[in-house]
């Protein structure tokens, strides 16, 4: 097999997997601020995520095709479209999430709407925004291996390539290259976490934010 | 100032949670709400910093109608101090005490400088400074709560159950630094609590509130506790009015008996016929310093052999003692209440003793000050200052 392509391939998994989320994440936080100001609204925005990401992805791409081409573009459409089922509720919880005397301090304070949410409640939100950002950027480089199937490349070129030549290694290789990119996304997002919130209780209590020094046990036990 | 001029709130749904009300806040005083839950105390209070707007009627604040000034920069003039003190909890102590310097503009150092000048005025260690507010107790959250809403040092300050979340101790003991800090600071300071003792401790009025967002009677504590205007702020205050009264009675009113005090080094014969000739059962025993160290009987000091001294007996312990110059006469009475010789031992801010009471001579200061039925005659009293209103102190 030809290893030369794997630094490629790799990169561009990465970036289907990130960028969804990214601009799932760009969309989703107007979407929940929306949805936590007017409570109507969010079961009918519920449902139109959760039906979004009902859609077979492969018949998204196919539908796109004819606007978007065999681009990138096809794929982080779709990939950002499902990213909101997660994001938009993780949004709101998030919000909901500020205790009601700390919205009330801060009103009484004298801050007005827009500061109030982007200096308190936003940053009391961080914890499950992030904690839905993961969940959309692990699901994504796993969906976007699909994209392959349309020509985007991403590591699901090992998979197919193996798969149509009888080659186990190369599906081994693409397989777990695919986990461990998962994995190291996920981590880094555990980190941006800690260092976004170094206010946060520490399940064990400590005096001052500690910097992870064991990444894996710190994946392991970063799990919510 | 603050004028509340014929307000009414109702709620969408028809509840009226404040009815008509009319209350002036003088400036520098404490004004308490309390009543029982749903009377209207907590939405009069929000209504102040525009947390609520009233249905009808005015809220002055020295002069101005708040209605017409801009809520944000109204309520960074007003601190807002609430129960669980709602401390932003993504910001250091430092930060969260700043919040309303840095919102109206200073720069980062000052607000920080300003942060630790008042936390060592609420009585908070600077090392707390850089902790969030998850790493601190219940009280210490409340003192920073009261902190932050000074920062900005709004003349008005504004307490909604400042105290109740915390347990009884730390309670106490944040009611007495609110005491401390109005004798230094003056600000205007409307607290609501449904705990008529707390009303009574901090407040220099107290409005009482009934069911229904009406005001039952408005006065000093002294007069609420003297003459209630109904049946039902009599019923509020509960039972103990009459005891509870004479917190309001310095103890510097009592003649203290210092017949009944003798030093340790006397020989206990000498003592022994001291007591007798006061016809006193009781004597206390001092020692160099004048500092009490215990109630003996004449029997006690009799049996001793010749060359004893007093300070050899057996004493008893002389339990709390009260200060002369601070305490109360409801201290006085306490202390006297609990000594096993029926009389307390009155101290001085040394702690040296200044006399001992007797029921007799506690009956006498109440008369003096007058009967609790003549709410006139009360009022012409010289009330001790609220501040000095402690429980004894100085056990044994």
């Amino acid at each position: 097999m030809d290893w030369s392509q794997v630094p490629t391939l790799t990169w561009e998994s990465a970036k289907l997997g990130i960028l969804p989320a990214l601009f799932g994440l760009i969309i989703s936080v107007p979407l929940g601020i929306v949805c936590v100001r007017f409570r109507w609204l969010y079961g009918p925005v519920l449902s139109v995520t959760s039906v979004l990401y009902a859609l077979p992805s492969l018949a998204l791409f196919i539908v796109l095709i004819p606007y978007t081409g065999l681009t990138d573009t096809t794929v982080i459409i779709p990939l950002t479209l499902f990213s909101l089922c997660v994001l938009v509720p993780n949004v709101v919880d998030g919000l909901r999430s500020v205790p009601e005397p700390v919205r009330q301090a801060a009103t009484a304070m004298g801050f007005g709407t827009m500061r109030r949410l982007a200096r308190v409640e936003l940053p009391i939100s961080v914890p499950i925004v992030i904690a839905g950002l993961r969940v959309a950027v692990v699901s994504s480089i796993s969906l976007a291996t699909l994209g392959q199937l349309i020509g985007v490349s991403s590591l699901g070129y090992l998979l197919i390539d193996g798969y149509q030549r009888a080659f186990l290694t190369e599906i081994l290789v693409g397989g777990g290259l695919i986990i461990a990119l998962a994995l190291v996304c996920d981590l880094i997002l555990v980190l941006v976490r800690r260092l976004l919130t170094p206010w946060r209780p520490r399940r064990r209590r400590r005096e001052l934010p500690e910097v992870v020094a064991d990444p894996v046990a710190a994946l392991a036990g970063g799990t919510q | 100032m603050i004028t509340f001029e014929g307000v009414t709130k109702r709620y969408p749904g028809g509840t009226l949670a404040v009815d008509d009300l009319n209350l002036e806040v003088p400036d520098g005083q404490t004004m308490v709400l309390v009543g029982p839950s749903g009377c209207g105390k907590t939405t009069t209070l929000r209504m102040i910093n525009r947390l609520i707007d009233p249905s009808s009627g005015r809220i002055l604040l020295d002069g101005q109608d708040i209605q017409q000034s801009d809520p944000p920069t109204l309520r960074r003039g007003i601190g807002y101090v609430i129960q669980q003190a709602g401390l932003f909890p993504h910001r250091t102590i430092e930060d969260n005490i700043g919040t309303v310097p840095l919102l109206i503009g200073w720069k980062k150092d000052k607000a920080r400088d300003r942060a630790r000048e008042l936390m060592r005025l609420v009585g908070l260690d600077d090392s707390l400074a850089r902790r969030y507010p998850h790493q601190l107790s219940g009280g210490q959250q409340q003192r920073v709560g009261v902190a932050r809403a000074l920062a900005a040092d709004p003349p008005v300050l504004l307490m909604d159950e400042p105290f109740s979340a915390v347990d009884p101790i730390v309670r106490a003991t944040l009611q007495d630094e609110l005491l401390r800090l109005q004798a230094e600071l003056h600000k205007t300071v409307v607290l609501v609590t449904h705990d008529v003792e707390e009303a009574i401790k901090v407040g220099d009025q107290v409005a009482i509130f009934r069911p229904g967002g009406r005001i039952a009677q408005v006065d000093s504590p002294e007069r609420l506790l003297t003459a209630p205007a109904d049946s039902y702020v009599e019923s509020f205050l509960g039972f103990d009015r009459g005891i509870r009264r004479l917190s309001f009675l310095a103890a510097s009113g009592l003649s203290l008996d210092d017949t009944a005090v003798i030093s340790a080094s006397l020989p206990a014969w000498e003592a022994a016929e001291q007591a007798q000739r006061n016809g006193e059962p009781w004597l206390l025993v001092t020692d160099a310093d004048q500092k009490p160290r215990g109630w003996v009987t004449g029997d006690e000091l009799r049996s001793l052999p010749r060359e004893a001294t007093a300070g050899d007996a057996q004493l008893s312990p002389y339990g709390h003692t009260f200060g002369v110059g601070t305490d109360s006469l409801r201290a006085a009475l306490d202390a006297t209440l609990l000594s096993p010789a029926g009389r307390a031992v009155g101290v001085d801010d040394q702690g040296r003793v200044v006399g001992v009471t007797s029921y007799e001579r506690l009956g006498a200061a109440v008369e003096a000050a007058g009967p609790a039925a003549d709410p006139d005659a009360a009022a012409g009293a010289e009330p001790a200052e609220p501040a000095t209103e402690a429980s004894p102190t100085g056990t044994a």
